[in-house]
């Protein structure tokens, strides 16, 4: 074997697989099930998926294990750029571009992104469908199902959805509580509502009707009833569209201890016209207000015990109504449906027929056929001969929400094609892949109308439609959808430290570091940055409340603003975000673990394997409470069973350990000083944030072929594969030549052949 | 059989939801058929699964003694006014949850099965023993069975590597490809159960409802027809559930024909602490089963890997960082702490039940209810000595007061495929079971 090894080693991988490889990777040991020793004799591309393994380990230099004999660096990048190339060589002449599913079902978020797009109506549908689970990062993967749950909750929302959309009376009274979160400091300006009030909350409510709707207001109270902070009068607004409806005093009752009374006239009968409308609640600004000194450093006030509130906070808006309705109003939906009115000379029908169809097309994000009109129109005959021309069309607009060429994304293979070949998918289901993918959401008919034209076909067609639609306001849902997953951001909601360890984080605090991350990831879109600057930026977006927490000075106000920032700024990029650096934390402690996997997954495209089948129990050890969490995932990893993942996570972690649980900076805990060194799986050492970050911009393709990545992965709905690997790396190759502007990685990916192809099953 | 229908009391029922709701009251309903199949010769039998994460402290869980359960252990103690109607079994095992990870703890719970390592949706464990007893005993009701839980938020990047999420957080599969939602807002779960509206409204929703399936139903099959045979399971599985839902909107149209309902206040948000909300979503099981509109309902009490932290029993650091212990003394009453919690919370679940008349008896003497986690000590994160215990009469096929323990680990599909028979499902097998409970089978 050996000998015939030498003989054909005329390849560089060969030579390296063979020098430091087959020792453990070979037909008789097959370490981690893997042998190399005969598929290095064979051609690269008949072991693709194998070389494709070896390349990932070997560009994240997990291979060989440290301790063994390892290649240098320039070695390294040979073999990789070698294995590479005949992979991608052979891919070029034989694509592969992988199986999206059949049927993929809306997720919870572009369910309610479309109908805001077909119908103008923005609904919170989180406490009506069940949530997405997520997988491979992303909760559009795993999304085939349609449980008999989920089934009975989209026939209910679409009911529920069409009746609002046409306006049709409402059958009950209804109630909807907005609750503010316990834990918003309500001492400050909220921003949009008016200067010169302070706390209180903003929000969208839709009206279905042109009605009155009783609108009450409660005040938090604490564990006896009390209302918290109420030691003066206070005034409180009710605010419509931005404009008072009623202004409210209230006043701390005369008796101690009897609250009951104190906010029960913060109600309000008030006629709205339908539609969505900004509720407003807010106090008046005292012109004296004591904690104007107060403001360095912030503090939070919300904890009875541990901050309490200085001045009065809401709890709760409830709007109830509609009550005496006068009819369906003006709405943006009506306008929508509507494209055309019965003119009451029997052609009810021809108009009925115009409606669905623009209403189809949209929601089915194809032409249509003659027969796709028979069911809506069917109920829209049963409607209208019930209860007229409005409720026919609520129940063919219901009809058109339940089927499942709305509800699903169905991908039909062309008839008579042979199993496993790779053909491009129709303009229809290119028009949805692209929408859904920057805009998690349906077509809109400029796109649709391109597609069927045959315009995405060309290249220059298709870049304009990516670059309208990255301009476009929808393709904020790369920043609330794929952001929002990609970073983890989602799971802000769950940050809850512990209030004694850091008595001053509030939901105030928790949405600016959203805020901050969202507006930083818009200006490397809007502005079409390298994406490099993610990671590298002397800028970032904070408001007064965000700024104090970073301690950047002469920042006011509620507002976010961008700020530039100096060399020795411990702000700027992503790793230096609180919300990034929140979510890799526990309530009480930073976890280098997860932020080393974070950094792993997230920034690497190299996360720790899954646990092998035949890992055994951990090891019931005991370990010293004393420790400091470095010593004790230090013990930790001399199980070998542990280290075998954690020795690739927790290094990279130590890197970020200059910021604790909340993202503040800290040179020391517990009266030790900070050690943030850490170092990459090959054995890469770096110092703190900085040099994390110095060793990821050294190799951009590095981080660049992981967002690419995570791109294909969101964009296509599916787990990327091995066999997407040359289509990562030609987006990654083809951003270069552009300076990896946010825009080349899109085109790229949008351009590729996973997204533009499909294998027939 | 006459069943005569009295009101329940107002608010003494939905105990969590707290009582400053001043809103306008919804009626809702409780099918006039409540247990009427159920007569004292024949009772109805339910089967209830409460699943914890992250096992427990086996030192503080395991009572003293074996076969008579005579004293409870620290975390089993505020059980104790249940001592009776109790079963602990010790040593039961999930061999198929190896290799120990959080996702087949609880993918493991309820099915015995291995979980295909996967992050895509060609997902496939096996089909849960809640959902094979749904099958069986639940065709007559409303909804054959009802899967809560209590996680509300939407997390990512929380699930162990390789494996979906579905893995991680749905304890029920109808199919091995099928995992089942779970609700957690006890607003959505009673209007599950019971609809909104009028009477009147109520039936008018349901008939709209029951034609806007049929349109799914056409729209499904005209789908199938243009497809290749691949995706036709698919579509069948679909078809499954449309044929599903319309037996539940018949069953519930029906119900809504019949006679007087009472007058309960409908939970509009969901309460901000742990606790109440737990309670409230246990009032609502209650509910379910006493008005016979499920018989199977599966809870999980928090999802496995969990890092909520239970600040109100004064332990401030998170559940998952506490369960690696490293047996470190301290952390360890802290974990243990926590179980005891939870156990503290199902025991509000088994006095309600046991307050609840059905029949000649109580809603405890019909029911078993099983509770335990998928993983046995979180700190060696293996699957052996789970933490399993059973409440409940199972309609005279349970003694209680007893500790089983097992000289051998011993398969927790073992017990599954017993509760199975004494819910009345014969089988022979189930997953990777290798005979029954034994000492369960003699009362």
């Amino acid at each position: 074997m050996l000998c015939a090894l030498h003989a054909q080693r005329s390849d560089p991988h060969q030579r390296f697989v063979g020098q430091y490889c087959t020792a453990c990777h070979n037909e008789d040991v097959a370490t981690a099930g893997l042998a190399l020793d005969a598929a290095a004799l064979r051609p690269v591309p008949e072991n693709a998926a194998l070389w494709e393994r070896v390349v990932g380990k070997l560009r994240s230099r997990q291979m060989p294990p440290l301790g063994a004999t390892r290649p240098d660096e320039s070695t390294y990048d040979d073999v990789v750029r070698s294995l590479a190339a005949a992979l991608d060589e052979a891919a070029a002449v034989r694509p592969d571009p992988g199986r999206t599913d059949t049927f993929r079902r809306l997720t919870r978020t572009e369910y309610q992104n479309a109908i805001r797009d077909l119908l103008g109506i923005e609904l919170d549908l989180s406490s009506l469908l069940p949530r997405d689970e997520s997988s491979s990062g992303f909760d559009n993967i795993t999304v085939g199902d349609l449980s008999p749950a989920l089934l009975e909750s989209y026939v209910q929302v679409a009911d529920k959805i069409s009746r609002l959309a046409v306006g049709r009376p409402v059958p009950a009274l209804e109630v909807e509580r907005v609750n503010i979160k316990p834990d918003v400091t309500q001492e400050w300006h909220v921003d949009g509502l008016p200067l010169g009030t302070r706390g209180g909350t903003l929000f969208s409510h839709y009206f279905p009707l042109d009605a009155e709707y009783e609108i009450v207001i409660r005040l938090a109270r604490d564990r006896d009833e009390q209302v918290e902070g109420l030691r003066q009068t206070h005034q409180v607004e009710l605010l419509l569209d931005q404009r008072r409806v009623k202004l409210f005093e209230v006043v701390p009752p005369r008796h101690v201890g009897n609250h009951v009374a104190v906010d029960t006239h913060l109600t309000a009968r008030v006629p709205v016209q339908a539609g969505p409308r900004q509720i407003g609640v807010t106090f008046l600004q005292r012109p004296w207000s004591v904690l104007e000194t107060d403001r360095e450093p912030y503090r939070a006030h919300y904890n009875v015990y541990r901050h309490p509130r200085v001045q009065a906070a809401v709890y709760e808006v409830s709007i109830a109504g509609p009550y005496n309705p006068r009819g369906p109003g003006h709405t943006p939906s009506r306008d929508r449906i509507f494209v055309c009115r019965p003119d009451g000379a029997g052609e009810d029908e021809s108009c009925a027929m115009r409606i669905v169809a623009s209403l189809m097309r949209q929601a089915f994000r194809r032409e249509l056929s003659e027969e796709d009109f028979d069911s809506p129109m069917e109920f829209y005959r049963r409607g209208r001969a019930a209860d007229g021309f409005e409720a026919g069309i609520e129940m063919a607009l219901a009809a058109i929400l339940v089927s499942p060429e709305f509800l699903f994304r169905v991908e039909r293979d062309p008839p008579g094609l042979p199993a496993g070949t790779p053909y491009r998918i129709s303009p229809a289901e290119l028009a949805s892949r692209l929408s859904f993918f920057l805009w998690s959401s349906i077509p809109d008919e400029e796109l649709l109308a391109a597609a069927l034209r045959g315009d995405l076909t060309q290249p220059e067609g298709l870049e304009r439609q990516v670059r309208r639609m990255l301009a476009d306001r929808r393709s904020q849902a790369l920043l609330t959808n794929f952001a929002a997953q990609w970073l983890h951001l989602r799971n802000l909601e769950s940050v809850t430290p512990d209030m004694r360890l850091f008595p001053n984080f509030d939901d105030n605090l928790r949405q600016a570091m959203r805020r901050e991350t969202e507006l930083f990831f818009e200006s490397v879109i809007k502005q079409d940055r390298s994406v490099l600057d993610l990671l590298s930026a002397d800028y970032t977006f904070v408001n007064e409340r965000l700024a104090k927490h970073y301690g950047i000075p002469h920042v006011y106000g509620s507002w976010f603003r961008r700020v530039e920032l100096d060399d020795d700024s411990r702000r700027g990029g992503l790793l230096r975000h609180g919300s990034i650096l929140a979510v890799t934390s526990y309530n009480t402690r930073t976890s280098p673990v997860i932020r080393g996997h974070w950094v792993l997954e997230n920034l690497l495209g190299a996360p720790p394997p899954p646990p092998p089948a035949d890992v055994p129990a951990l090891e019931d050890k005991t370990i010293s409470g004393s420790l400091s969490v470095r010593e004790r995932l230090l013990e930790h990893r001399a199980n070998p069973a542990c280290a075998s993942c954690h020795s690739l996570m927790d290094p990279v972690g130590f890197a970020l350990e200059n910021y604790d649980a909340v993202g503040r900076w800290r040179d020391s805990e517990g009266g030790r000083p900070i050690d943030a060194t850490g170092s990459f799986p090959g054995g890469t050492s770096f110092e703190g944030v900085l040099g994390l970050e110095k060793a990821l911009l050294d190799r951009p393709e590095s981080f660049v072929g992981a967002l690419a990545s995570k791109l294909l992965t969101y964009s296509l709905g599916r787990v990327v594969e091995h066999s997407d690997a040359p289509a990562v790396r030609k987006i990654v190759r083809d951003a270069r030549a552009d300076e990896f502007r946010f825009s080349s990685v899109v085109l790229g990916v949008v351009r590729s052949e996973p997204f533009q192809m499909r294998r027939s099953r | 059989m006459i069943v005569t229908k009295k009101a329940l009391p107002r608010r003494t029922l939905l105990r969590g939801i707290g009582a400053a709701v001043a809103l306008p009251l919804l009626d809702a309903m409780v099918p006039a058929l409540t247990a009427a199949r159920a007569t004292p010769a024949r009772p109805v039998r339910r089967l209830g699964y409460v699943f914890i994460p992250m096992g427990s402290d086996t030192n503080r869980w395991t009572p003293p003694g074996e076969d008579t359960l005579e004293q409870l252990s620290p975390i089993l103690r505020p059980l104790e006014p249940h001592k009776d109607q109790l079963t602990v079994l010790t040593k039961m095992a999930l061999k198929n949850a190896y290799p120990g990870t959080h996702a087949t703890s609880n993918s493991a719970y309820l099915s015995c099965a291995k979980a295909k390592l996967t992050e895509s949706s060609d997902y496939y464990l096996g089909t849960t023993v809640d959902q094979v007893a749904a099958k069986h005993i639940g065709q007559d009701t409303q909804l054959p069975s009802l899967e809560l839980g209590m996680d509300l938020l939407e997390i990512v990047g929380q699930c162990d590597d390789g494996f979906a999420c579905v893995y991680q957080n749905s304890l029920s599969w109808s199919s091995p490809t099928t995992p089942l939602p779970y609700e957690a807002r006890p607003r959505n779960v009673f209007g599950r159960l019971f609809g909104e509206g009028s009477p009147e409204q109520r039936a008018k929703t349901l008939k709209k409802k029951a034609s806007l399936l049929d349109r799914v139903k056409s729209d499904i099959s005209r789908l199938q027809g243009e497809l290749g045979a691949g995706d036709r399971a698919k579509v069948e599985q679909y078809l499954d559930s449309v044929r599903e839902v319309e037996r539940r909107i018949q069953i519930a149209e029906a119900g809504v024909a019949n006679g007087p309902r009472p007058d309960i206040d409908r939970p509009i948000g969901v309460p901000a602490a742990y606790a109440d909300h737990a309670r409230l979503m246990f009032d609502l099981q209650v509910l379910a089963l006493q008005a016979d509109i499920t018989r199977v309902i599966t809870f999980q009490l928090a999802r496995e890997g969990s890092t909520r932290s239970y600040h109100e029993i004064g332990v401030s650091e998170p559940h998952h960082p506490l369960t690696h212990h490293g047996n470190n003394p301290e952390m360890v009453a802290k974990m243990a702490k926590i179980n005891e919690y939870h156990v503290s919370l199902f025991a509000y679940l088994v006095d309600r039940l046991k307050s609840t008349p059905d029949g000649d008896g109580t809603l405890l003497d019909h029911s078993m209810y099983m509770y335990g986690s998928g993983m046995g000590d979180p700190n060696k994160h293996d699957h052996i000595n789970l933490p399993i215990l059973v409440a409940g009469g199972g309609a005279g096929t349970m003694k209680g007061g007893r500790h089983i323990r097992y000289a051998e680990q011993t398969p927790l599909a073992n017990l599954h495929l017993t509760l199975l028979e004494k819910a009345g499902v014969r089988m022979d097998s189930f997953a990777d079971s290798m005979g029954k409970v034994d000492e369960l089978l003699s009362i």
